[in-house]
């Protein structure tokens, strides 16, 4: 009976009842979960103090622009917003196309202080929203643990894991201000609303889990996992035989009113409905209801041939329903699965189907060292805290398993998604490590450093489950002689040394591997004093001031955002990546000669075109190191005018040397990378410190293009789009003409004369 | 275009005399002053409408056709040097310069003094072909003087061509033009840039009288394909004209009698005078000369808000264009010629809409005429431009181009369901749950009491 | 497949039992007599029918045959929605979403009171009041059908 009160207790929040010892208690854990929060916070703010209050990366930055555009124009503007801005000359409907969850939090703060007349930048807010929820993510992994597992200690260390594990701080630094700031927190809550709601059967809270998860779909697309974990969850508690009423109701709520919320979202649309991604739910609901129908039979006329009814019926249903399915997305109605998709079952198709979706560098597979880096000693404990699981399976456990498994595997298939495994790993973790503490420390005075579980634990006797610690106790207790207070000390010392270094390794990862902002890049001196190398800056402020407001600017979509943010100019194509073939006409137009892509840049009326070469610097993130991408693209979209087989040797090399083959020498993105470069250098001498080596001593020459800016360190080079030749000649003849060269004379022509008629 | 625009008001505004749109200042190269004397006539013909004239000798050091560094004079007339070359002052890079600054160049070649090489290497960035050796003319045996010429068949007499259809007209005289010892120009097939003001009879060829062989074999060129007179206009509509007869601009052709061969037709008086009046006129731009006055466009039904920034997809939407043609000395409403029309492109990345524009009495006023058209913005949104492209032979280019964006519908511009009938079953569908739901509540609460019973019974 | 049949089988008696104690005792006394005569007669559906519509006629407490009613109502609703959009095409698709997810969830939602107000289930539902599960029923109708009136413009 206890254990059921006690989770209610906790959810709803209510810590200040009861006698004054759990008061007391209360307070404690109040105290503690604040100052985890504030432990969140704190350390995700390195990021401010090596740099500056900046906004990082690349998303954030139209993150930060959509905000702005929200905050000065009202939501109903920003809901209609088409922007012809980006994506010359096409636009984009971005009021459509994005979800707004995350501009219209931080418009909503915004509005929040001043109306309680603090004005603050909204920049500053966007900066630090991503820490702000990161504090209540650690709290609502507290309330999630809390449901699932006994252990009172579970929850605080759930919640400290969660505030400091460096794959969740990797998205969510201050300055990092992605969907992701705020998805996770909404993913944890939903799935503590859903919890609870099954828990429950409570239409309640399906009815809350349904309107976070709604939330959830404003705010990333990522909400898909939710859309298919939580009915996996329900057809496996189906299938092990184990519905009820309480996930009948839960499961209904949550999706009837889930989906119609998800639909409210404009960019979502009827998804819900035709998308292949959203079916299984939609089964499941189906499903339900037939097994609450049989159930509900069942109940007036109880016989054994209804197991057998129930059994069949559900086998048949299912396999009809995925017929159904499979037809219908044959016959188009239901849209097939989308690229990203298949790319997260084979983790090839991408690289061969969609080059743009293997080009995003945070949709490789991961290196499996990331995931010890990421999560250091969670990653251990995180089986042990899945077999815990395993040994008291409710309801409850059952969704961390299945959460466990398919996050594991998708964190293995795209780097990205080491994010919704963090959670579960915590988890887990917390479980599994209070789990131990619990057995060990039941009567001890413990001396460890997070006092959560010994206030705990000492009620742990009259309060807590008869359930796993008596059971280890009556096991383990005789033989290993865990009374002693050398055992004691011993695992207390141990885990202790364990947290200490992954609190150590935490903040050294998170100082060093995850707060750069990458616009600016940070280099040590000689002298060990930082040096700060702010090319992008400088290059898009010269844009900014130097340039008509509409010169629009041709860059490879990476910097579109950052265009669009910083220099405040339209751009062709930005990391908004809805539209292929703009993006491979803007690889074809750098992967081509000066005479095809000069057309294409007029065609588009570009005026400004920006590349990025790390060749000065060795910045090996340049724009020769993605070319092939580029050039993947483009070979996609026309591949009988690009091939990828001409950019390399004839040994499959990719150079840019003397002996790079002539399809690359001649390519708008080589010219511009290394135009002038040599001039640098003592003849012959020009060095590519990037890919380490020697430059054609004859640098290229241009002729569609001049060049208008180069940054201090090379790294930002923009060339203008000349206007066409006043007198009609090609730009390479005009160029020839003014170095002095004599045109050949026409002279003698070969074969039949061309007349001309007019 | 803008800029374009504005100095030709400017240089308007400035010299109200001046009869060319773009200014009056001349200069004259001609290497002997003794031979300035020859062209009398001409020089007070342009005198008479407001030139000033600057005759400068290419020999001269201190000639230059640039002051800081823009160009110093708006018209140059080069008359062919009896030296090689032009000097250092007149190179090609120069000459092209001087086009690219908007200023207008009138070539006269002669046949009698080889042309120099930086003419032809000039000449030949602007695609217009000389014959290879330099002191070659053409000659026409059917077409030739017999007063001037009877042995040579050198002097061309060459009446105005028949008008084109939808080709302005600018030059044609009356009468016979001589074309005393003409350098024959061959124009290139690509640029739509030159065109042909006198061209040669059918039964001229090129011919290069100092080479000895009897006959000529394979010549240069012949028949129409050779032009006496040809024009260039550069994407700045600076005006380069390339006259292959000096002579025919000197005092002795300006009233010459000439025959030509043949009985019909009688000796009579060159019209040379005339067409060097016309060439000069087109050539320093006091004809043809386009200029935009006012755009305007607008939602259809909503004329008030004048060129916005921002239409919506299937929007009405009306476009107008002003536009006005110099003639000699004031600005006249422009008329295409007839079988031509200014046509409007609505474009993003390819024209959505190409429409020709209709100009009505009603709209034209004094000195510009209203070219206008309503048409239906396309299920497209992005980043549109109202294109008025018109380049045509012997008139500036006119390139107009409005940028506005066309967006998507709001989300308040669909039609609400209840607009829409077949969307009525569902709503009433759902308002008929609600009712129902109503009702269910209602009987709920007030069954309550009877409620009571069960619950207590079932605890027993 | 045998671990999870007997999971089935035990949660399944658990079930029952534990709802036999809190069932009306005059009222189970029927169910058990009918379900000895199904159990006889379950191999013809038509007995099984019948049985099941006596059972249920008897058995039945007043307010659940009125929610019984309210989701008869709905599933005719709904039924005729689906039919008419079938027949006559689903032009404003939104239009057609909202009104029919309006009676699903509405359906569902009733579904779930009566799951919940049903003794038979009070094992599931221990901290769940009759009166709070028409509070939770309320509010989360009143969420649909601001949804569904949004959605359909």
């Amino acid at each position: 009976m206890a254990s059921a009160t006690k989770p209610q207790s906790t959810a709803s929040g209510v810590f200040f009842e009861g006698e004054t010892a759990r008061n007391t208690r209360g307070l404690l854990r109040i105290i503690i979960l604040c100052t985890i929060a504030a432990t969140a916070v704190a350390s995700r703010l390195f990021s401010v103090i090596r740099f500056e209050s900046i906004i990082h990366e690349f998303d954030p930055w139209f993150n930060f622009r959509a905000t702005k555009y929200l905050v000065q124009n009202g939501f109903y503007d920003f809901w209609d917003w088409f922007d012809d801005r980006t994506w010359h000359p096409l636009g984009r409907v971005t009021g459509g196309t994005l979800y707004p969850g995350l501009m219209v939090t931080s418009g909503a703060i915004w509005h929040a202080l001043r109306a309680i007349s603090l004005p603050v930048d909204i920049r500053n807010i966007c900066v630090l929203l991503a820490p702000g929820f990161s504090g209540l993510t650690a709290f609502a992994s507290y309330l999630l643990t809390s449901e699932l597992s006994d252990s009172p200690s579970a929850g605080l260390l759930a919640a400290i894991f969660m505030g400091i594990a460096p794959g969740y701080i990797s998205r969510s630094v201050a300055g990092s201000y992605d969907n992701e700031a705020i998805a996770i927190f909404l993913l944890v809550f939903t799935f503590y609303l859903w919890i609870k709601a099954v828990k429950e059967g409570s239409v309640m809270w399906g009815a809350f889990a349904a309107l976070f998860y709604g939330y959830m779909v404003s705010a990333w697309g990522g909400y898909v996992f939710i859309t298919n974990l939580l009915p996996l969850h329900a057809f496996v508690l189906i299938c092990m035989g184990r519905f009820s009423p309480r996930l009948y109701v839960s499961y209904t709520t949550w999706y009837a009113l889930g989906t119609l919320a998800s639909m409210q979202i404009p960019f979502v649309g009827f998804l819900p409905i035709r998308s292949s991604e959203h079916m299984s739910a939609l089964g499941v609901f189906g499903l339900l209801q037939l097994v609450g129908f049989t159930d509900y039979i069942r109940q007036q006329l109880p016989s054994k041939q209804f197991q057998l009814l129930l059994r069949t019926l559900v086998l048949v249903i299912f396999v009809v329903a995925f017929g159904l399915l499979v037809l219908l997305t044959v016959s188009g109605t239901i849209a097939p699965w989308t690229g990203r998709f298949y790319s997260l079952w084979d983790t090839g198709y991408a690289k061969i189907h969609i080059p743009i979706i293997a080009s995003v560098s945070e949709h490789q597979p991961t290196a499996w060292p990331a995931f010890f880096f990421d999560l250091n000693m969670l990653i251990w404990l995180f089986p042990a805290g899945v077999y815990m699981c395993f040994r008291s399976l409710k309801d409850e456990q059952v969704f961390v398993v299945i959460y466990a498994v398919l996050a594991s595997y998708f964190a293995g298939v795209m780097v990205r998604l080491m994010l919704t495994l963090t959670p579960v790993v915590c988890i887990a973790a917390a479980m599994a490590l209070s789990q131990i503490l619990d057995t060990f420390l039941v009567a001890g005075e413990p001396a460890e450093p997070i006092e959560a579980p010994s206030t705990k634990t000492n009620d742990a006797k009259d309060k807590t489950v008869p359930g796993i610690p008596e059971v280890l106790r009556s096991t383990k207790g005789p033989l290993v002689g865990i009374y002693s207070y050398m055992s004691k000390a011993m695992i207390t010392g141990a885990v202790t040394c364990y947290l200490l270094l992954f609190v150590m390794h935490c903040t050294w990862v998170t100082s060093n591997a995850y707060s750069s902002p990458s616009v600016v890049l940070a280099s040590r001196l000689p002298d060990g004093s930082q040096h700060i190398i702010d090319d992008y800056r400088e290059a898009y402020y010269w844009l900014r001031q130097n340039t008509k407001p509409d010169a629009k600017v041709m860059s490879w979509w990476d910097y579109g955002y950052q265009i669009g943010g910083m220099a405040d100019r339209p751009t062709l194509v930005d990391n908004n990546t809805w539209n292929n073939t703009h993006i491979a006409t803007v690889g074809k137009a750098m992967s081509s000669r000066e005479e095809v892509s000069y057309p294409i840049m007029r065609q588009h009326e570009v005026d400004y075109v920006l590349v990025v070469f790390g060749g000065l610097l060795g910045y090996s993130g340049d724009d020769i190191n993605k070319f092939l991408w580029m050039i993947r693209i483009a070979e996609g979209i026309w591949p009988d005018e690009v091939k990828e087989r001409d950019f390399f040797t004839s040994r499959g090399e990719y150079r840019v040397d003397d002996e790079a083959p002539p399809a690359m020498k001649n390519s708008l993105m080589y010219k511009m990378s290394y135009y002038n470069f040599d001039k640098l250098f003592p003849a012959g001498q020009a060095q590519d410190r990037v890919r380490g080596s020697r430059l054609p001593a004859q640098g290229p020459e241009l002729s569609t293009v001049e060049e208008a800016f180069t940054s201090e360190n090379w790294i930002v080079r923009i060339y203008k789009v000349k206007d066409l030749d006043n007198l009609g000649r090609s730009h390479q003849d005009a160029g020839a003409f003014e170095k002095g060269n004599k045109k050949k004379k026409a002279g003698k022509r070969k074969g039949a004369r061309v007349l001309r008629v007019d | 275009m803008r800029f374009t625009l504005l100095g030709l008001l400017l240089g308007f505004l400035g010299i109200v005399s001046a009869l060319s749109a773009t200014g009056s200042s001349l200069l004259v190269i001609i290497e002997e002053e003794a031979d300035k004397s020859k062209y009398s006539q001409f020089w007070a013909d342009l005198q008479g409408r407001g030139y000033e004239i600057t005759y400068r000798s290419p020999k001269d050091t201190n000639l230059s056709l640039f002051l800081h560094g823009e160009p110093a004079y708006s018209h140059l007339l080069l008359l062919p040097p009896k030296s090689k070359g032009l000097g250092p002052n007149l190179t090609p890079n120069l000459l092209v310069d001087f086009i690219n600054g908007g200023s207008n160049i009138l070539l006269a070649l002669s046949a009698e003094q080889a042309v120099p090489t930086a003419i032809n290497s000039l000449l030949l960035e602007l695609d217009i072909n000389l014959p290879s050796d330099r002191t070659s003319l053409v000659v026409d045996h059917l077409a030739y003087d017999l007063t001037s010429s009877a042995e040579k068949h050198d002097v061309l007499l060459i009446p105005s061509a028949e008008p084109k259809k939808g080709v302005v007209d600018f030059f044609s005289v009356d009468g016979l033009v001589a074309f005393p010892r003409a350098v024959g120009q061959v124009l290139g097939n690509a640029s739509p840039m030159l065109s042909s003001i006198v061209k040669a009879g059918a039964s001229a060829y090129i011919y290069n009288p100092k080479e000895e062989t009897e006959g000529v074999e394979d010549p240069f060129a012949t028949g129409s394909q050779i032009n006496i007179v040809s024009a260039f206009q550069a994407r700045n509509s600076a005006r380069f004209t390339v006259l292959g007869s000096s002579e025919a601009l000197q005092d002795t052709w300006f009233d010459a009698k000439v025959r030509l061969p043949g009985t019909d037709y009688k000796a009579g008086k060159t019209s040379n005078k005339e067409f060097a009046q016309r060439l000069s006129e087109w050539a320093f731009k006091e004809i043809g000369v386009l200029r935009v006055e006012q755009v305007q466009h607008s939602l259809d039904e909503d004329t008030k808000d004048i060129n916005p920034k921002i239409y919506r997809v299937k929007n009405d939407v009306r476009y107008s264009i002003e536009i006005s043609e110099w003639d000699v000395d004031q600005w006249i409403p422009f008329n295409p010629p007839t079988g031509d029309a200014v046509q409007l492109e609505f474009s993003m990345l390819s024209p959505f809409h190409r429409l020709s524009l209709n100009s009505s009495p009603s709209t034209t006023n004094k000195d510009a005429t209203a070219f206008s058209t309503t048409f239906r913005t396309p299920d497209q949104h992005g980043i549109f431009n109202f294109y008025v492209e018109y380049r045509r032979p012997f008139f500036t280019a006119i390139e107009d181009k409005q940028t506005v964006t066309v967006r998507h519908f709001a989300h308040d511009e669909f039609p609400r369901s209840y607009e829409i009938s077949a969307a009525w079953p569902w709503i009433s569908g759902i308002w008929v749950t609600i009712g129902g739901w109503l009702a269910f509540v209602a009987i709920w609460l007030y069954s309550k009491p009877t409620r009571d019973n069960k619950p207590a019974s079932a605890k027993k | 497949m045998a671990p999870k049949k007997n999971a089935a089988a035990g949660a399944n008696s658990q079930s029952t039992s534990s709802s036999t104690p809190a069932t009306n005792t005059p009222v189970s006394n029927k169910p058990s007599s009918t379900s000895t005569a199904s159990r006889n007669a379950s191999t013809n559906p038509q007995d099984i029918a019948t049985g099941i519509w006596e059972n249920y006629v008897n058995n039945t407490p007043q307010r659940v045959k009125l929610i019984d009613t309210f989701m008869l109502f709905l599933v005719i609703v709904g039924g005729l929605q689906f039919l008419y959009c079938i027949l006559a095409g689903n032009y404003p698709f939104n239009a057609f979403l909202s009104g029919f997810s309006a009676t699903v969830g509405q359906f569902v939602l009733t579904a779930s009171l009566r799951i919940q107000t049903n003794s038979a289930n009070a094992a599931d539902f221990k901290q769940l009041s009759h009166e709070r599960a028409f509070a939770d029923f309320v509010f989360g109708s009143m969420i649909l059908h601001f949804f569904c009136v949004n959605f359909i413009n």
